[in-house]
């Protein structure tokens, strides 16, 4: 049996409990490094009438003060995937457009140096009126952010797939509802961190960051610094404190010290901090959705209609509008309905700008779908299980394609359904809560049903641009990923690969799957993580994001290794005298099967390899390393009518959730947790358990803690964590997991992505679990998070809608 | 954010009025006064040093009295801005005569910004009412002053 399947302990934790890790921070890769602090607007939108530097630039120890202007003589705006007329800079140029908002960087030789100057800088403003919301952004009287532009709108599509108007005329019943899903954070333990250094001899920017891709934005970056790839130079250490997308949104940042170490010619060096990241970092999307779902008498979803409208902040930002298609090839969730329209709308506001987030548009888009099925039960007078249980996707029809193109490549989603609803003893429940609100107690049960899509195909993002507007460029489709398996003159194994993980375990799976290739101990093998776009291979689409680790990196480095296999397996025939399919490798060893004593060790076959090419067969190249570069053909470019299959594997998340609900209070106490998950095959049980509760626990801050609030004249009140609440261990509830293997026919690993879906699941499954659970108080759950205060209001609401008489009873 | 609040001075409504409006009397009586300039009629330029919660910081700020009907009411604008973000506020501070001296009622609204938003929107309406509680103590006291001397003044020379 091999190392791959096994709860191997993570390689990366000795290093990390030891205080031996490398970050962002620990890095001092160049003498006279100097230190960078930013001056941020407090207004949310204004006009910057004039920037005084000269008090802090008479400042001892200060070396520069850059401004907006300063910067943007070297710089274009960023590019984005949509013709907008809204350019984009890493700092304000002339006007700002939500708080927090650079307006001006100062070097110093200190970091301390850097943040007294910046109160000396003198910036006058002039405010101008503020819009938040993403709705009353888009009427005609709302302030405009973008000059350039005639509304807030940046971008709108369409989509029908089916017949969705015949689709609604079949069915008994139409749900009609509108949800709001807030703006959240990511909130990783580091923040952002960069060092950057311009080399004016060579004309190259060299940038040190936690930046984690998708390296589509080293494209982006280069092009905003008017350089060849070759002449920005990407770095990433070893370590990385947590991201859950989050860090993608460094680049801005990136580029703004790239230009200001050519300014101030020196290298620079910048750590946020967090209040800094809380407020202008990178955040979640806040969406507003108008669902129609119908439905037969008996259940069956007819059709769906959905309107997003996404707030994408101050700036639409690479890699936005692409929020809005993340889960476009899996709009219809786990079930079989055919016939579905979506409106896709993404419009600017004064907030922080938008990005990468654990679950990238599936939250968003999975609450108001499992709150209409609940909803539809209720309405229907059926069981809420059931509902959801007679629409889903059967066993035997996988692989399943979408409406909207996804091809869903594996799973047993009934399976799944019913083992969650035993787990939780849904049925028990379902008596306990009934004898509990004769006793005046509201128990509920949740349930959530989701498909999770992983290894994203970079085609998805192109939905953002129309089929003809496709027709003018290069097609975008894959999603590879590189990895490289080096055998050393000693024997020993080194292996490097592009998705630059930011804590999720990669070295350790990646070392299984090398040792299971070569017949050695994951011990044995030297997993170098981190990047250096200079020195190793990577892809478009290598990065740390979407889950792609277990479907798509992981099978590069098999491939690689495999390759290594292959020529190890060819020099040991050659040196045993045997047919190379009669060998194995093993305990460091390639050994004829079944005559162990045959045998030649990996040491003395790399030794022949690099210190005797002449021992070699004839026409083999000296050394052992291979490069391999994995890419799936599922994964292609959208099609003419705007099916695109988005990602390249999909799992599926079934979550049932007992809560009770205190309705003086408002508080919501999770009783029991129950999520199963069918992500293909498990590499790693241990780590995937780790994915599972840390994915659940962001899904639970969503679902009931955490917001980023603004204020009407877009002001951030949640900038601290005493006002952002972020979930600890002492909020999780007790979790129970539980796993179906369908593995993915597409790889040679067979393994999904499992790190996104209780994102995507637990805030509707909690939301749901609420209002089972306040159903006789009529009460509406459509927006999160439930905090007391929320769900007393939406309780007080339900109360105001209640007849008279019913009140006075 | 806003407020409201009534107090009682001991003192007439006339020397609570021109104690309000002196500016000696106003530097020594606004928290955190570090300078206050008269700028113009009815208008001051001065340095504050406040700080809400985590985020002490100084403020350069601008003040100007409006509207103003002698020895009954005035409306106060700020706007005050520095390191840690800013504020605008506007107020209405009225007098009126009564049997123990002056009464004043006052009532405002402030809009504040940046890292005193984003950090201590929690502690701004506690803060407010410190600083104006403050600013009514201190006032108190220079009107008792200056009635103190107002009496000495008026005493017959030699008894």
């Amino acid at each position: 049996m091999g190392y791959l399947g096994q709860p191997l302990a993570r390689l990366e934790d000795a290093r990390l409990t030891s205080g031996q890790g490398r970050f962002i921070d620990d890095l001092r890769p160049l003498p006279n490094l100097h230190h960078a602090a930013i001056l941020r607007s407090p207004y949310a939108h204004a006009r910057i009438r004039s920037i005084r530097c000269d008090q802090a630039l008479a400042l001892p120890g200060v070396r520069a003060v850059v401004t907006g202007a300063d910067a943007a003589r070297w710089l274009k705006p960023f590019p984005v995937g949509v013709k907008v007329a809204a350019p984009y800079y890493p700092i304000a140029v002339d006007k700002v457009r939500y708080a927090g908002e650079p307006v001006a960087v100062v070097v110093a030789d200190s970091r301390y140096t850097a943040e007294d100057a910046l109160a000396s800088i003198v910036v006058e403003y002039e405010p101008l009126p503020v819009v938040v919301d993403p709705e009353l952004a888009l009427s005609p009287e709302a302030p405009r952010l973008h000059e350039g532009l005639d509304s807030n709108l940046v971008h709108q599509r369409t989509f029908s797939y089916g017949d969705a108007a015949r689709a609604f005329t079949e069915a008994d019943v139409v749900i009609r509802h509108r949800f709001t899903f807030p703006k959240v954070h990511a909130t990783p333990l580091e923040t952002y961190g960069v060092i950057a250094h311009y080399q004016s001899s060579e004309d190259t920017y060299t940038v040190w960051s936690n930046f984690h891709g998708p390296f589509t934005l080293h494209s982006v970056m280069a092009a905003a610094l008017q350089v060849p790839g070759n002449r920005l130079r990407v770095l990433v250490p070893q370590d990385v404190g947590g991201s859950y997308g989050n860090k993608s949104g460094v680049y801005p940042y990136m580029v703004l010290m790239a230009v200001v170490s050519r300014l101030a010619k020196v290298p620079v060096k910048w750590v946020e901090d967090r209040q800094e990241h809380l407020l202008a970092s990178s955040t979640g999307t806040d969406r507003v959705t108008w669902i129609e779902a119908g439905f037969r008498r008996d259940g069956t979803l007819t059709g769906l209609r959905m309107r997003y409208i996404d707030n994408v902040g101050a700036y639409l930002r690479a890699p936005e509008p692409a929020c809005l298609y993340r889960m476009h090839a899996a709009l219809t969730g786990p079930y079989r309905v055919r016939d579905v329209e979506v409106e896709a709308l993404a419009v600017v506001t004064n907030k922080c700008p938008t990005g990468l987030i654990r679950g990238y548009g599936g939250p968003q888009h999975c609450f108001p779908l499992e709150r209409v099925m609940q909803m539809a039960a209720q309405e229907l007078g059926l069981d809420a299980a059931e509902v959801v249980r007679r629409n889903l996707i059967r066993a035997c029809e996988f692989p399943y394609t979408t409406p909207s193109g996804g091809v869903y490549d594996s799973g047993d989603y009934e399976q799944a359904l019913a083992r969650a609803l035993e787990r939780i003893d849904y049925a028990g429940w379902r008596q306990r809560q009934a004898e509990a609100r004769a006793a005046g107690r509201y128990l509920g049960i949740g349930l959530a049903c989701v498909v999770e899509p992983s290894g994203s195909n970079m085609g998805y993002i192109a939905l953002a641009q129309t089929p003809a507007e496709r027709e003018r460029g290069l097609p975008k489709s894959g999603c590879a990923e590189a990895a490289s398996v080096t055998v050393d003159p000693t024997g020993s194994v080194c292996v490097r690969f592009s998705t630059v993980p930011t804590g999720q375990g990669h070295e350790t799976v990646a070392a299984q799957v090398v040792a299971d290739a070569l017949g050695i101990a994951p011990a044995a093998v030297r997993v170098i993580t981190g990047m250096d776009s200079w020195t190793q291979p990577w892809t478009v689409a290598s990065g740390s994001y979407s889950s792609r680790f277990a479907p798509i990196g992981a099978n590069a480095v098999y491939r690689a290794a495999h390759q290594v296999r292959e020529k190890l397996l060819q020099m040991a025939a050659h040196a045993l005298g045997v047919p190379a399919d009669a060998l194995e490798l093993r305990g460091g060893y390639a050994q004829v099967r079944e005559q162990p004593d045959r045998r030649v060790s990996l040491q003395r076959l790399a030794g022949m390899a690099h210190w005797h090419p002449a021992g070699l067969p004839a026409g083999m190249e000296p050394g052992v390393s291979a490069t391999a570069f994995f890419n799936l053909p599922t994964a292609q470019a959208p099609a003419a009518d705007d099916t695109v299959n988005g990602s390249v594997t999909y799992g599926f998340v079934a979550d049932a959730v007992l809560v009770e609900v205190d309705p003086e209070t408002g508080r919501v106490q999770v009783l029991d947790y129950v999520t199963v998950h069918d992500a293909g095959r498990l590499l790693n049980p241990l780590l995937a358990e780790g994915q599972i509760r840390g994915g659940l626990a962001c899904g639970l801050g969503q679902a009931l803690y955490e917001e980023l609030v603004y204020d009407a004249t877009g002001q951030l009140l949640t900038g601290s964590f005493m006002d952002y609440l972020c979930p600890t261990s002492a909020e999780l509830p007790p979790v129970q997991l539980d796993h179906i293997e369908s593995p993915s026919p597409l790889t040679p690993l067979g393994a999904k992505g499992l790190g996104e879906g209780n994102v995507m699941s637990a805030p509707a499954a909690l939301a749901n679990a609420v209002a089972d659970a306040l159903e006789p108080l009529h009460v509406v759950i459509d927006k999160l998070p439930l905090t007391p205060a929320a769900v007393w209001q939406a309780i007080q609401a339900a109360k105001q809608r209640q007849p008279v008489e019913e009140r006075v009873g | 954010m806003n407020g409201s609040g009534q107090v009682q001075l001991s003192g007439s409504v006339n020397e609570v009025w021109e104690a309000l409006l002196d500016p000696a009397v106003l530097a020594q009586c606004m928290p955190g006064c570090e300078e206050l300039e008269h700028t113009g009629e009815h208008r001051y330029r001065a340095r504050l040093v406040v700080g809400v919660a985590a985020v002490k910081g100084s403020y350069s700020a601008t003040m100007e009295l409006v509207d103003v009907q002698p020895y009954q009411s005035y409306r106060l604008r700020i706007h005050g801005e520095g390191g840690p973000g800013f504020v605008d506020a506007e107020g209405l501070v009225q007098l009126q005569c009564t049997a123990e001296g002056t009464a004043l009622h006052y009532t405002y609204t402030a809009d504040v910004g940046g890292k005193v938003a984003a950090v201590g929107q929690r502690m701004l309406g506690g803060v407010a009412k410190l600083l104006v509680g403050d600013f009514f103590r201190r006032l108190q006291k220079a009107v008792d002053r200056q009635v103190q001397a107002n009496r000495s003044a008026h005493l017959p020379a030699g008894g």
